[in-house]
């Protein structure tokens, strides 16, 4: 990730004139990203992460009494809410992520984004930034974030478990079941076989990749070397791992993967801002 | 702005299949035999020949679904469910109203589910070749609907003469170049129709025939003629294009085309069986052998149950030259896996050979999907 946005916490940079702050906000269906950046230099002022809550538009109202900004722009399922609470303007998650790659790896075509509710593969077109082909997971919360969390769940282990569980585990069987709820009987059945829980960890992670890897060959283009892998679920090392093996490309996980829709909308909102400006 | 006349002013006003249902009861009531279909290749002018109306039995509603899921498989289209479930609950209207039921093999499950519903009114399935450039394909297409009028000679103890024949090919020839010459008017820009309307009109043309039709139809041309002289517009200036094309669609699946409008974008074709799609291509007059002249022009539907189907593209090709998307979202209804494989050949020809923006949609009649469909129509306009 580029330098500017490193964990510098509220510490400003080369100042000239008059401050000018971009607020980005993705409201996903787990939780909330919010980033504060400075225009020009894309200095980070504030960088917070929040469970999405049952009362979004009061969390959102919190969030705008607690902070100001010369130009917010939205994204994620909350945006249509966030639009009319906080104003500024909205744009898809796809958009943001798209902003976002172009932004701090310019050189890498294709992004896969494991988000809490679904999962999209891009791809961009590295010399002008335009997204050419997006594709997104079925309906269902088969190869999705919160997948994992039904089947950590399931064996009694908090996330951070069963990625260290798969890590140690062989990949000697599938878990055949697309559904989650159907995968869930068939853990809890392999479970009572005798089978390791680090096996059934590493099956876990197997059958969440085959979507990963099957989404991302519908956007990928022949002769792309990497994959920027964001969204909260590329934080799980042990997929970004096996992700690397089963593609043969190099997987790059930016430094704050769960905020890469917040950055791009804070981005695009520097855009909107100037845009505005000039037609004054 | 100018206030915007509509095109129907009438008791049905937004309610386009309440408009139909009336149209086949008042039919009915002056006698005439009411005859079910479930597809674009049911030649209806063997019905209009007979003095007969045909009513529209597919379905689009999610209430049904479940009542139909008591009986056939969840994983099946949602067409055949919801058409299946209004039978099982009475409920259906138009089926309510049917005399006899035609059928034709385009599809496996409506197929398969006909054989469900012969208990409940006569029926004809007719049996459509499918390789349509295959040698006999049209002589036994012709066949095939000799065979469904001899169903309906004898169901109904009539006769359908060959002048019968002509003079309905005839009304059929006249009204479809109408419903053709409204939905060109999807080619303005700004938009001086919206797809509310071109469904409004393709929906009350399918149950409706002679001179009172034409005069309405004309009237309709007449006031989108207005609209542009006066530039009275649907849509903005900058507004996205769209064109629809897949599947057939109607009642609960408009939240597509529903979403489209709430992203700011307009619509331009509707490219469906419940569109354009019935009203193109014209059937010969006068040619001595009216079934064969019928035979030529069904086979001629682009439905991605034929094989190949060149047609499709063929169509899309015309459509895009002459409303210019900027996107094409090809609407596959689940389980549809004709239309959903042909995507494969449908994408690449839209997005290489036109160079235009492609989105498939798969979904269903239910509303589970709603925020996902929003992203992704918002990104693919977003991309345009």
């Amino acid at each position: 990730m580029s330098r500017t946005l490193g964990p510098s916490g509220c510490k400003l940079g080369k100042r000239t004139g008059v401050l000018i702050k971009l607020a980005g906000i993705d409201i996903g269906s787990r939780s909330i990203e919010f980033v504060l950046m400075t225009s020009g230099t894309h200095e980070v002022l504030e960088r917070f992460q929040a469970e999405t809550s049952i009362d979004l538009a009061a969390q959102l109202r919190l969030i705008q009494k607690n902070h100001s900004w010369d130009s917010l722009v939205s994204t994620g399922y909350g945006r249509h809410l966030a639009l009319k609470v906080l104003g500024g303007e909205a744009i898809t998650e796809i958009k943001a992520y798209t902003r976002s790659a172009h932004h701090f790896h310019q050189d890498i075509a294709t992004v896969i984004d494991l988000g809490g509710q679904d999962t999209k593969a891009l791809l961009i077109d590295c010399k002008s930034g335009q997204l050419l082909k997006f594709e997104m997971n079925d309906k269902c919360s088969a190869g999705t974030g919160k997948f994992f969390e039904m089947m950590a769940a399931t064996l009694g282990l908090s996330l951070d478990e069963l990625v260290a569980a798969a890590l140690k585990g062989n990949k000697s069987f599938e878990i055949n079941s697309t559904c989650t709820v159907f995968a869930e009987s068939e853990v809890i059945s392999l479970l009572t076989s005798g089978i390791s829980v680090e096996d059934i960890a590493r099956a876990i992670h197997e059958s969440l990749l085959t979507k990963l890897v099957s989404l991302l060959a519908k956007v990928t283009t022949a002769g792309s070397s990497a994959v920027l892998f964001a969204g909260g679920g590329a934080k799980n090392s042990a997929l970004v791992t096996f992700l690397a093996q089963a593609l043969d490309k190099r997987v790059v996980v930016p430094e704050y993967p769960d905020f890469f829709g917040a950055y791009g909308a804070a981005l695009l909102s520097e855009e909107i801002l100037n845009k505005n400006t000039e037609a004054i | 702005m100018s206030q915007l006349t509509p095109l129907f002013t009438d008791d049905f006003a937004d309610f386009p299949l309440k408009r139909a249902l009336g149209q086949v009861a008042k039919r009915r009531d002056q006698g005439a035999k009411v005859v079910g279909a479930y597809c674009s290749y049911a030649p209806v002018e063997l019905i209009w020949a007979m003095g007969g109306v045909p009513a529209i039995l597919c379905a689009f509603s999610n209430v049904p679904i479940a009542k139909a899921e008591e009986t056939l498989p969840a994983n099946l289209c949602p067409l055949i469910k919801s058409s299946f479930g209004f039978i099982e609950l009475k409920t259906c209207p138009f089926f309510e109203l049917t005399d006899a039921v035609v059928g034709e093999t385009t599809c496996d499950g409506k197929k398969k589910m006909f054989e469900l519903i012969t208990k409940h009114r006569p029926l004809y399935v007719m049996d459509l070749p499918q390789c349509p450039t295959n040698e006999g394909a049209v002589e036994y297409w012709k066949h095939s609907i000799n065979g469904f009028k001899k169903f309906l000679e004898s169901e109904f103890d009539t006769t359908i003469t060959n002048e019968a024949l002509e003079e309905s090919i005839q009304a059929s020839n006249a009204k479809n170049s109408l419903v053709v010459e409204i939905f060109a008017f999807g080619a303005a820009k700004p938009s001086v129709i919206t797809w509310q309307e071109m469904y409004e009109v393709a929906t009350y043309a399918m149950v409706s025939s002679g001179s009172e039709t034409i005069a309405k139809l004309q009237e309709i041309v007449k006031t989108l003629s207005e609209r542009q002289e006066k530039g009275v517009f649907t849509s903005k200036e900058s507004a996205k294009r769209v064109l629809i094309t897949g599947c057939p669609i109607g009642g609960d699946v408009l939240k597509v085309l529903k979403l489209v409008d709430e992203e700011g974008a307009t619509i331009v074709g509707l490219d469906s069986c419940t569109g354009l799609k019935a009203y193109v291509g014209k059937i010969e007059e006068g040619s001595g052998d009216p079934l064969l002249a019928i035979a030529k022009r069904y086979l001629e539907i682009p439905c991605a149950c034929m094989t190949p189907n060149t047609g499709r593209t063929e169509t899309l090709e015309r459509l895009v030259a002459q409303l210019k998307p900027d996107l094409v979202i090809d609407l596959v209804l689940q389980s549809c896996h004709t239309y959903n494989v042909e995507a494969v050949k449908v994408e690449s020809y839209v997005r290489n050979d036109l160079g235009v923006n492609y989105l498939k949609v798969v979904t269903d009649f239910s509303a589970q999907d709603h925020g996902q469909l929003k992203t992704r129509i918002g990104a693919a306009l977003e991309m345009c």
